[in-house]
């Protein structure tokens, strides 16, 4: 018996070294190229760094520089309000097609990659599509004038993301419908963890299709929320290449496109200051930190709740 | 998608820290005929038929000097960015293009070699240069030259033969002319006589023609701030108002060059990039080349590219030998005869059809100021943008550029 026991843990334990041996390699990596690169844009942001020239060591000034800078101030609002409008959209969208695509019947696969092709579509190639459907003479004011409005007499000249007032609007517009489609995979999957007696022993307790759908669905759903809830807003804090390609490193048109991530690479690859960008680097990654806590706290408990 | 700039500035960042500071200084009395190895050449590569130029080129240095061997690697993608990781990982191209809009950024980070003692032992006449492209790479006192230009162009004047032709108009040659000029062809039908950029590299051309400027870059202090640059920016900013002018944005387009190319506007104020545009997208609009207005002085922005070598680069010598080739009038003639670009010396004849843009450089200032100057560029940029867009006017365009060179000129 004893040995028989003995004999067990070795193999485990062999199989355990094994598994990390497996992992080793990838983890090592991870561990360097993520924490590594990490714990040192932390040690250069204290630093006055730039290409070649000596550096110094200059403690918290690049932090009290960006406490004052009104381009920094510019980034990190539009990078916020972006989120704060994006990420309720996407997660409505991407549950409405879920729901949608659950139920219907015919053609599922085809309008599940249909809703899902611009996710894996290459995000570059999307915005200058994009560019050309909301230029003054594209798609967009056609079909507006086809509705009978005539965009050119619009305050914004019918020029959506040439002007400051609209641009970072239209991005919005863009990123809700290229991400919905991740989104409502993540739904499709929780959807499918729902046991089908609730709606069975719903329906024979007289519950209507809104009702099975607002006191079994949505809470059902609660880790889909909290998942969704923390890629989306991670992903549209670090929004780069739409901004990038339609409005260039200044976040043209008027700074409107100028988000967190914008201004860092502007900083460093422009400006060569690269300690001042780890600095920029290090509060997003505060924000980012802060914000995945916070829908912790709110939606983690709501999702343990729905678990228990 | 959106992680990779992300990771690149992180790589970055963790390249600049290891390395040693290499390259130290190299004798600059030699004979190049005897100087022998590998030098590689980088630069970027807009078309085809600049890279058929290029190899041409090359092959007239091959055998003038046959015992340098040339590794051409080109970049792709996005250029300062490349070049900047090179720079921090200490492992430079020996011979590299710099834009003049970077110039002075790099040499304040100390990327680029001297190039004083190659051009006084070596025997190197820069007195052929037009003299608007070899500022732009000096040093800010002029004392110190960190590269030489391999071609050029300066903004002029493009139009539509056949709308001005249509409507009886003649290409402007001053200011006023612009006006009545624009005027005739809006009474004509066309809808758009001038797309104008909203962007200081073509507002610029027209601040240096009313006698106003940007930045003494010699005193460190902003011209900007001044009553004939105030002048020139509210003129601009007018042609707008009065119809007779919309930006590249207001028009859907992405320059000015696509305007132009479909026939949205008659006149637009371009380079010599426009040519192999036009001819492989829109080879059927006729259009031609005319010296820009001139406002209390003949004035124009000129734009230049210069070959240098990296200041820690292994082969200095043979750098130097292919850099002096390059920009030589042999090796220009090679490069510039087919038209893909510009000469910047007086000794090598321009292409059929570049007349007027050679012809520019004789008055252009540089695109070229201080270390920083995309800060500036932006603060000008985006200010300007919002005036055209009804937020605001030239007091608040000169401003927020007063703000930010004074910034700039503040800074180590």
């Amino acid at each position: 018996m004893i040995r028989a026991a003995r004999r067990g843990r070795t193999q485990r334990s062999r199989e355990a070294i094994a598994g990390y041996l497996f992992v080793a390699i990838p983890l090592t990596l991870y561990a360097v190229y993520q924490f590594g690169a990490l714990g040192y844009a932390f040690f250069i942001s204290f630093w006055r760094w730039e290409i070649l020239g000596p550096t110094a060591f200059v403690g918290p000034h690049n932090y009290q520089v960006l406490l004052a800078d009104p381009a920094f101030h510019r980034a990190v609002v539009n990078s916020v309000y972006y989120a704060v409008v994006v990420v309720p959209c996407q997660m409505a969208l991407g549950l409405v097609l879920a729901v949608v695509v659950n139920q219907i019947w015919f053609g599922r696969g085809f309008f599940r990659a249909a809703f899902y092709f611009p996710a894996i579509a290459s995000s570059a190639a999307i915005t200058v599509l994009y560019i050309y459907i909301m230029a003054p003479d594209g798609l967009f004011n056609h079909l507006l004038q086809l509705l009978g409005a005539n965009p050119s007499l619009f305050w914004n000249r019918g020029n959506w993301l040439g002007n400051g007032a609209t641009a970072l609007q239209s991005i919005m517009v863009l990123n809700v419908w290229t991400t919905s489609g991740t989104m409502m995979l993540f739904y499709l999957a929780g959807l499918q963890a729902i046991p089908t007696d609730l709606y069975e022993q719903a329906s024979v307790d007289g519950a209507g299709t809104w009702q099975r759908f607002w006191r079994i669905t949505f809470p059902m759903l609660a880790p889909s929320h909290y998942l969704v809830a923390v890629t989306s807003v991670i992903g549209a804090l670090q929004l780069f290449d739409q901004a990038y390609i339609a409005g260039g490193s200044d976040g043209n048109p008027n700074q409107a496109l100028l988000t967190m991530v914008l201004y860092l690479y502007d900083v460093a690859f422009r400006q060569f200051e690269f300690g001042y960008a780890a600095a920029v680097g290090i509060v997003l990654f505060a924000i980012i930190f802060a914000a995945t806590l916070l829908q912790r706290r709110f939606f983690g408990e709501v999702s343990w709740a729905a678990a228990q | 998608m959106r992680r990779i700039p992300m990771l690149a500035a992180a790589l970055a960042l963790v390249a600049a820290g290891c390395g040693g500071s290499g390259g130290g200084s190299t004798a600059t009395t030699f004979d190049p005929a005897k100087v022998s190895g590998t030098v590689v050449l980088s630069g970027w590569q807009a078309s085809p038929e600049e890279g058929a130029a290029l190899k041409q080129t090359l092959d007239g240095f091959a055998a003038k000097y046959p015992k340098i061997k040339v590794d051409y690697q080109p970049v792709q993608g996005d250029y300062p960015t490349v070049m900047v990781a090179k720079f921090s990982a200490h492992q430079p191209p020996d011979v590299f293009y710099v834009d003049s809009s970077v110039a002075p950024d790099w040499i304040k980070q100390g990327a680029l070699e001297s190039l004083n003692g190659y051009l006084s032992d070596q025997h190197f006449d820069t007195s052929k240069f037009f003299p608007g492209y070899l500022g732009a790479f000096k040093s800010p006192d002029g004392s110190t030259t960190y590269g030489l230009p391999k071609d050029g162009n300066t903004l002029a004047l493009a139009y539509d033969n056949q709308m001005l032709s249509s409507a009886g108009v003649q290409p402007p040659t001053t200011w006023d002319e612009m006006i009545s000029a624009g005027q005739k062809l809006k009474a004509a039908g066309v809808s758009t006589p001038y797309c104008l950029a909203d962007d200081l590299a073509r507002v610029g051309a027209f601040i240096y023609q009313n006698g106003g400027g940007i930045i003494d870059v010699k005193n460190r202090r902003d011209l900007i701030d001044s009553p004939a640059t105030r002048q020139a920016v509210t003129w601009y900013l007018d042609l707008y108002k009065q119809g007779l002018a919309r930006s590249d944005k207001d028009l859907g387009v992405a320059w000015c060059g696509e305007a132009l190319g479909r026939q949205k506007a008659a006149m637009i104020f371009e380079g010599g990039w426009l040519d192999s545009f036009m001819q492989g997208s829109y080879p059927n609009v006729k259009y031609t080349w005319a010296p820009m207005p001139k406002g209390k002085q003949q004035a124009t922005l000129g734009f230049t590219v210069s070959y240098s070598i990296g200041k820690e680069s292994a082969h200095k010598q043979a750098a130097w030998v292919l850099l002096s080739y390059l920009t030589g009038q042999d090796g220009m003639k090679l490069w510039t005869q087919g038209g893909v670009a510009n000469p910047t010396r007086t000794d090598v004849p321009p292409a059929a059809g570049k007349d007027v843009l050679v012809q520019g450089a004789k008055y252009a200032h540089p695109w070229s100021f201080v270390a920083g100057f995309s800060k500036v560029l932006d603060a000008f940029n985006n200010a300007f943008t919002g005036a055209e867009q009804g937020n605001g006017s030239a007091d608040t365009v000169i401003s927020a550029a007063k703000t930010a060179i004074d910034q700039q000129l503040s800074g180590p």
